[in-house]
């Protein structure tokens, strides 16, 4: 099996699995408990709090609460960070946030989508045009676009948010960025969502990286737990895998990131461009590709693919009331380009081998499937 | 007070000397399909019994009985001795809570029952409102409520209020059997229900093309006929991958040919697969001008290659609204607008031919090998038993 869609999940790491492994059978103990054994895991959950933000740079400014996934971390920041007023993000989000924006709509607040640019960064003289013509409250803007792998400078768009006006609480989703891209937080960040199973840890763990200073609300009320903004039981087991992989990730995070690179490259060097466009910029992640076969169905490739054993994500879901990827679309691409779009994204654990095959396949079926298919 | 569950049947009692068959045959898929609860089953005078169940299986036993064609409507009745004093009491439980206008009806099978029928809901109606006066009262004409008393011969009462409509129509394998084509759109599985509701039993077969339609399709297909299959009585899929037939009418027929062309190979696939498996007739959802290819022009089209057994189209002169009411009511309508493409979406021309000509579609099939095409479909099938 080559797997190659790690930006919907990746694979859990054995060793990280192994070594916390203690706390899911013999420290079961609820971190909450005023015994020794809950304090013990107590301490246990500052500690992979601890490693988290030193993973990111994170000065003593911040704090790290988890949640259950990059999703609920999205929510909470912009949910609970400000009341009510002007918000802003761009066309180029996950539904998590993009969803939410469109919920805060409904709310009655007002809401702006940014344009992109045509690699699904973010337009950034658009935004802060936006933001010094109106009395903006709340921005969010996407770290590494998880369809295109384009990254937005989100640590000077900070700096620019801040200076045009220091009241906005900013939020980076830096799911995709987080433990793959080489990146010190900026303290003009105010909040930043991140997720452990794209990282090799578990599915069921996120976090909020926030500025102390910044007060937000609770999504979820309960026990207590994280200062009482995050209540309910803290997955022990699974936040110590988050705290081991992010460990693992950041030892290496520039080897790493080379030698994805290297994958990346050799995948676009063998693609056919014939047949495929390719939609990510040079200097997008690496981890992630995104390409379009015009004239052939992003979900029929897949399906070929799967005959292979090569699995890759689909930027185009096939539903017959929305057929095209929002992202790729708000790139500025025609139909055509849209109904193709597949998306490669790897992993260390792909090898160049593996790389080389899938291009070969991708490339053969998607020139087979042309001659059959119209669309 | 003991209960009791009393089913009755649909259009079976209009059935002369063969009535026997029939009653026998919905006993047996009654018992069927309660395999697994306990409870005692008694066949009456053109109803059935089913007493000394688990209070806590009701609900699961009347989901069972909504679902078995030729049941018309059942009622959960209190079973009674027949003097009137327990008659009395068991209306007055039933009546406990009620409000509204409401009568009493009585069937006295026993005539030596005193009083007779009449006398006997004046008796009681008036004792009820004696107790519930504040809440009921009579309207013989449009009450909100029935209690119905009915005076066995073997000495027994049955009592009760609700009387719940079922599916109605014939039992399951009084009809023969068939073969539905299942699609994963809306209209095959209503089409499938309407013929087992008149007794077909019914077997599926669908075409998937992978890697033009994804595992996900398939899944849904199996779903949508899982949901049928609870009518059936289970159900037996069959899958037949279509990919290469259409790639080769794709390469050697017109491209507004290519909906007819695949219709006529599902057809000429299906006669083959029912006469193997034996079924009597092939079954579609197709209703009459929905889409191109189900004008009468393609119908005929799609018609004549079968040869030696009927085409039932039950939805054939149904309005789109009147199968999704129908699929609705059956439960299959959420999983059929799931969005995965079926077979039909991905190699839909343009402009698909609306009224095709007979005569040229003869003439472009003979660029293929139609029968080792079907040969091959035939030789990789799948079957789900559901």
């Amino acid at each position: 099996m080559i797997y190659l869609d790690n930006a919907a999940t990746t694979k859990p790491d054995e060793s990280c699995l192994e070594k916390a492994s203690i706390f899911n059978v013999d420290n079961f103990y609820n971190p909450s408990a005023l015994y020794r054994e809950g304090l013990n895991n107590a301490s246990e959950i500052k500690k992979a709090k601890k490693t988290i933000l030193k993973c990111i740079g994170a000065t003593q400014e911040f704090e790290c609460l988890f949640t259950s996934c990059g999703s609920e971390s999205d929510n909470q920041a912009i949910f609970c960070a400000v009341k009510r007023g002007v918000y802003v993000t761009d066309k180029g989000e996950h539904s998590a946030v993009y969803k939410s924006f469109l919920e805060l709509k409904n709310r009655g607040n007002t809401v702006e989508f940014i344009d992109l640019n045509s690699d699904g960064s973010v337009n950034i003289d658009k935004l802060f045009d936006y933001v010094k013509n109106n009395r903006v409250d709340f921005v969010s803007i996407i770290h590494v676009n998880n369809e295109t792998g384009a990254i937005n400078d989100v640590n000077f768009i900070a700096k620019t948010l801040k200076s045009i006006n220091p009241k906005i609480v900013f939020h980076v989703d830096g799911v995709q960025a987080y433990g793959k891209i080489p990146y010190v937080l900026s303290r003009d960040i105010d909040l930043y969502s991140i997720s452990a199973h794209k990282i090799n840890a578990l599915k069921g763990v996120g976090a909020l990286i926030k500025k102390k200073k910044v007060s937000i609300a609770p999504l979820i009320f309960g026990g207590g737990q994280e200062n009482g903004l995050r209540s309910g039981t803290e997955n022990i087991f699974g936040i110590k895998v988050f705290e081991y992989a992010s460990a693992k990730h950041y030892d290496n995070i520039l080897e790493s990131y080379n030698y994805v690179l290297g994958l990346k490259n050799r995948f676009i060097e063998l693609l056919d461009r014939d047949v495929f466009t390719i939609i990510s910029s040079d200097n997008s992640s690496p981890y992630i590709l995104s390409v379009s076969a015009k004239g052939v169905r992003g979900e029929v490739l897949m399906h070929s693919l799967e005959e292979y054993k090569i699995i890759v994500g689909n930027g185009s879901a096939c539903s017959s009331k929305n057929p095209f990827s929002r992202v790729v679309e708000a790139c500025g691409y025609d139909k055509k380009i849209l109904d193709g779009v597949v998306r490669i994204s790897f992993s260390i654990e792909n090898t160049l081998e593996e790389v080389e095959f899938a291009v070969d396949k991708l490339n053969c079926t998607a020139r087979k499937l042309k001659g059959i298919m119209r669309v | 007070m003991k209960e009791a569950i009393i089913i009755r049947y649909c259009e079976i009692h209009l059935k002369g000397k063969n009535r026997g068959y029939f009653e026998k045959l919905l006993k047996e898929n009654i018992k069927n399909s309660l395999n697994g609860f306990d409870y005692k089953f008694t066949v009456l005078h053109s109803r059935y019994l089913i007493e000394d169940f688990n209070e806590n299986d009701y609900v699961a036993i009347t989901e069972k009985l909504h679902k078995i064609a030729g049941i018309h409507t059942y009622s959960r009745a209190y079973v009674v001795d027949s003097d009137f004093e327990s008659i009395f009491n068991a209306c007055k439980v039933l009546c406990e809570g009620k409000f509204g206008s409401f009568k009493v009806e009585t069937n006295r099978a026993d005539k030596f029952f005193t009083p007779n029928s009449v006398e006997t809901s004046r008796l009681i109606g008036g004792r009820l409102i004696e107790i519930y006066g504040k809440n009921i009262y009579v309207n013989i004409k449009e009450p909100s409520f029935v209690v119905n008393i009915d005076i066995r011969e073997d000495g027994k009462t049955f009592v009760y209020t609700d009387t719940i409509h079922c599916m109605s129509g014939m039992p399951v394998g009084s009809a023969g059997r068939g073969l539905l084509l299942i699609s994963g759109g809306i209209d095959s599985p209503v089409a499938g229900y309407m013929t087992i509701k008149r007794g077909m039993k019914l077997d599926c077969l669908h075409f998937h093309s992978f890697p033009y339609t994804g595992e996900a399709a398939k899944e849904k297909v199996i779903e949508l006929t899982r949901r049928i299959g609870e009518y059936n009585g289970g159900i037996n899929l069959y899958i037949v991958s279509f990919t290469h037939i259409q790639e080769a009418i794709h390469e050697k027929c017109p491209e507004e040919y290519m909906i007819t062309m695949m219709r006529r190979f599902m057809m000429r696939i299906a006669e083959r697969l029912s006469k193997k498996i034996g079924c009597q007739a092939v079954i579609t959802g197709e209703s009459l001008g929905q889409v191109a290819s189900q004008t009468i022009e393609s119908i005929t089209s799609s018609n004549s290659v079968i040869e030696s057994q009927p085409v039932l189209r039950p939805l054939i002169c149904f309005d789109k609204n009147e199968i999704i009411d129908i699929s609705k009511k059956i439960d299959t309508f959420e999983t059929s607008i799931l969005p995965y493409e079926d077979c039909c979406t991905v190699f839909l021309p343009k402009f698909p031919s609306i009224k095709p000509n007979l005569d040229r579609v003869i003439k472009s099939e003979k660029n293929l090998d139609v029968e080792s095409l079907i040969e091959e479909a035939m030789a990789n099938m799948e079957i789900h038993h559901l």
